[in-house]
């Protein structure tokens, strides 16, 4: 049988009470999406209980959390920006591949609405341009041989 | 010409958005397991991400924070944005028409 030893809360650094493997897997887990723009930094801080929690932050201007990974005893909660529980287990590698997820996935929405919203746009224009030119080659076709005329 | 606010002073407000709601929170007697708890929130990990400074309330639970606070639930909405959107805060609040 294995037994995982699992530290004690308080017994690491004050700076950020996480334990520095767990910390490295985290940030290691989510290097390609702070490298791809997904994430534009982390931080890292503490619960009034003690808790560790890290922090993956958006990009600027606002740099607000948008995952929040905490660690409540034997317990990883993954956590999104507005406080919704998006996942929890015991295996910080899983919670880890989870957010990674996640993240690749709100990429995708983000993608997706952004194409949605150039559709809609170029819809809108197309409707709004075609009376337009359809007009203006009726006064086209109307003047031309009128100029030709004068010409 | 006023021009967006730059990320440190978004950061710092929300910091200071968070110092305020933890002082709040201590007016009431609260630890932030209870106000999670009276929040209807599974664990109370949000409540430490706000106040820390690194989220922020939810428009849409603003007024139940202020209710489990004991906040008047307008003065307390008015009172966070003025942390988080300054510029909408002037704009409702401060300009005179």
């Amino acid at each position: 049988m294995t037994v995982i030893a699992f530290p004690p809360r308080h017994a690491h650094d004050a700076g950020s009470h996480w334990p520095s493997g767990e910390l490295n897997a985290i940030v290691e887990a989510l290097v390609p999406q702070l490298t791809s723009g997904d994430a534009a930094a982390w931080d890292v801080g503490m619960t009034e209980l003690g808790d560790p929690q890290f922090y993956l932050l958006g990009p600027p201007p606002n740099d607000e959390c948008i995952m929040c990974i905490s660690r409540l005893g034997r317990v990883y909660v993954l956590e999104d920006g507005a406080g919704q529980v998006l996942f929890e287990h015991n295996s910080l590698l899983v919670l880890a591949e989870q957010a990674k997820r996640v993240l690749q996935k709100r990429k995708s929405q983000i993608i997706a609405k952004a194409a949605v919203l150039w559709c809609a746009l170029r819809e809108a224009f197309e409707e709004k341009l075609e009376p337009i030119v359809g007009e203006s080659e009726e006064l086209l076709t109307h003047f031309v041989p009128q100029l030709a005329a004068f010409a | 010409m006023r021009f967006a606010k730059a990320a440190p002073e978004a950061r710092q407000q929300r910091k200071q958005a968070g110092n305020w709601l933890k002082q709040l929170r201590a007016d009431a007697g609260l630890s932030q397991v209870e106000l999670a708890g009276r929040l209807g929130l599974k664990y109370y990990t949000f409540v430490s991400q706000v106040e820390n400074g690194f989220g922020r309330v939810p428009t849409e639970s603003m007024e139940a924070w202020a209710v489990a606070l004991g906040a008047d639930p307008s003065t307390f909405a008015r009172q966070l944005v003025s942390f988080y959107d300054p510029e909408l805060h002037r704009l409702l609040f401060e300009v005179r028409s």
